[in-house]
């Protein structure tokens, strides 16, 4: 009885036995089998197990690393805070550390560990399962740098929208602001852009003839007058005047925009010169006037003088005739100031030009210097003309205006080159254009004065000493007059050996009139 | 004998005016434009002589008085004048002036000469 209670006793220890060693086993399979690196450290450090998964991960046979520190396979400080940690609370979740492997790369891992302890509640040792985030932090490094970058690249592209749209407030606060009126056309002459000053000018509003072309607004609107102005193909204008009403007078310049030979389209600028022509206005009003009530008396004194010295007023003695005759001379200085000073105010109205045809320059330039002829000669200079053909030259001029213009360039080399000085007169032709030239042995002009010298009323300071009597408009009306008929006019100049004047304008073949 | 007719306000040059033309011809005068304009009808002259700036009626305003008559309107007419801007100039031709000339610009003999090429004597 007893030894059948000894052996089933045996026999049931036995199989107890054989269950505990099954289930070692199966604990042993699992642990060799998980995927997830697993291992157990004693509570002092020392690696007692681990699986295949962990050897792999860190490359160390399992014989390298058992009976080893922790410190084998984890940062020495990370590794004892974890000990630490682990043996304190009984666990630590998901902590990141690194791993060492054998070839020494670290590996990013997350750990977490668990005690074990024995029936006495005595701990004998803790798990330690880790992943190995290498992937995924790289993954993460790499995501984060995408991240940076195209924050970066965000970061970018704020600021230069920030700067364009500065810019562009900057470029619109220009054009809203501006005194001027603007009106865009793109290329296919469609109105692109108004600025509230052009709105403003011709009482349009921006919305109603955007987008609108050309053609379409000359026919119709508040816009028409200036559309018409321009013309359907937007013909190309500098400084042109668009009398607007009785009190806005514009001045319209164009100017094609292109961007690397692309035409994108053409500017208009609208420039309020009402003041300034209303100031022009008044002044040359004066002077006309001023010019009119002085020549009437002198008129009359020319008239009376006249005759006497005819003898319309009965015989008088030679002595009085040279005083009267004296006294015509000052008188006729005196009109042809105040015909300079009509001129003058007739260049600045812009109407000077009332009479162009076609005319032989070589023909109006003999003509001035035979009135000179005799003035030179009794000055005792030497005078010379230089022409290089014979031939007729043509320029299309008004007659009276150009005349004028030779007559002043002569006049000053007369009055300011003193006895035995040489005066030449030479015309060439270079090229498409005439060139008139009077050179003089005269004062010269000094260099500091030289840029004014075709300033209105300007005159040099040897000049007046020589001639108290000029009015300084002879050069001002002839550079006028050159520019009004499409010339240039220049000089070069030493202070006490001489000047020469020049202009020059554009051929014409014959019988070509405007 | 053939006759001009002067209209000119001013005394000095009326004067100087009738007394070179009165060498050779009846000379008439009237010294604003309105009196002129009576003047031109009673006379019947054979030339004009007519200042620009007058009191009471120009010599705008002669012209278009005459311009408005056939008979008149074939009288030859010449400006003479203190002015002389191209506007006015261009205006005096469309009103059917003969000729202008500037005062300034002439003297009685000159002027005397340019009545003889016109109406001879």
């Amino acid at each position: 009885m007893f030894n059948i209670f000894r052996e089933k006793k045996q026999t049931e220890l036995n199989l107890v036995l054989d269950d505990l060693t099954a289930l070692e086993q199966y604990i042993h399979d699992l642990f060799n089998f998980s995927p997830l690196p697993v291992c157990f450290i004693s509570p002092i450090g020392v690696i007692l197990e681990v699986n295949p998964a962990l050897e792999k991960v860190t490359g160390f046979k399992m014989d390298e690393v058992i009976g080893e520190s922790i410190e084998k396979i984890f940062d020495k400080d990370e590794a004892s805070f974890l000990i630490r940690d682990t043996l304190k609370e009984g666990v630590v979740d998901n902590r990141e550390l690194l791993l060492l492997s054998k070839g020494g790369n670290k590996i990013i891992a997350q750990v977490s560990t668990r005690v074990r302890k024995d029936e006495n509640n005595e701990t004998v040792g803790f798990f330690i399962s880790l992943s190995d985030l290498t992937r995924i932090k790289k993954t993460e490094a790499e995501l984060k740098r995408i991240q940076e970058a195209l924050l970066n690249i965000l970061e970018d592209t704020e600021q230069a929208r920030k700067k364009a749209e500065e810019e562009r407030n900057k470029t619109e606060a220009i054009i809203v602001n501006l005194t001027d009126g603007l009106v865009f056309f793109d290329r296919n002459h469609n109105l692109a852009m108004i600025n509230p000053q052009a709105e403003k000018f011709f009482g349009v509003k921006a919305e109603d003839i955007v987008g609108e072309n050309i053609k379409s607004l000359i026919n119709s609107g508040n816009f028409a007058l200036p559309a018409k102005f321009l013309g359907p193909e937007i013909k190309t204008v500098f400084r042109k005047e668009l009398v607007l009403d009785r009190h806005t007078i514009l001045e319209i310049s164009t100017s094609a925009m292109g961007s690397e030979g692309e035409d994108l389209g053409d500017l208009v600028v609208f420039h309020d010169v009402s003041r300034e022509k209303a100031v022009e206005r008044l002044k040359t009003e004066f002077v006309s006037l001023a010019a009119h009530q002085l020549r009437t008396p002198l008129s009359a004194i020319k008239w009376s003088l006249r005759m006497v010295l005819d003898g319309d007023a009965g015989k008088i003695k030679q002595e009085q005739r040279e005083i009267l005759e004296k006294t015509y001379q000052s008188n006729e200085r005196m009109i042809s100031l105040i015909n300079d000073l009509l001129n003058l105010s007739r260049i600045e109205e812009g109407r000077y030009v009332i009479n162009p045809v076609a005319l032989d320059l070589a023909k109006i330039c003999l003509q001035v210097i035979e009135s000179f002829k005799d003035s030179f000669s009794n000055k005792g200079l030497k005078f010379k003309i230089f022409q290089s053909s014979l031939k007729p030259i043509f320029v299309i001029a008004d007659e009276e205006k150009l005349k004028l213009t030779v007559q002043n360039l002569l006049d000053n080399a007369l009055k300011y080159t003193p006895a035995k000085g040489v005066v030449e007169v030479s015309l060439k032709q270079i090229g498409k254009n005439v060139r008139l030239e009077v050179r003089d042995t005269g004062i010269g002009i000094a260099k500091e004065e030289q840029g004014r010298i075709f300033s209105k009323f300007f005159r040099g300071s040897q000049a007046v000493l020589i001639e108290p009597t000029g009015t300084g408009l002879g050069l001002y009306m002839a550079k006028n007059i050159i520019e009004g008929h499409g010339g240039k006019i220049g000089f070069s100049s030493e202070q006490g050996k001489g000047s020469v004047f020049y202009f020059t304008l554009p051929k014409q073949k014959k019988g070509v009139s405007l | 004998m053939k006759r001009v007719l002067i209209i000119e306000d001013e005394e000095i040059m009326l004067k100087l005016l009738k007394r070179k033309l009165s060498q050779d011809y009846e000379v008439f005068t009237a010294t604003d434009g309105q009196q002129g304009l009576d003047m031109i009808k009673r006379a019947a002259p054979d030339l004009i002589l007519l200042d620009l700036v007058m009191p009471k009626m120009d010599g705008f305003g002669v012209m278009e008085e005459i311009t408005k008559d056939e008979n008149l309107k074939k009288i030859p007419l010449v400006v003479i004048s203190n002015s002389g801007q191209p506007v006015e100039m261009d205006k005096i031709k469309e009103m059917g002036a003969r000729d202008w000339l500037i005062k300034t610009e002439f003297d009685p003999q000159e002027l005397s000469d340019k009545v003889k090429k016109i109406i001879g004597t």
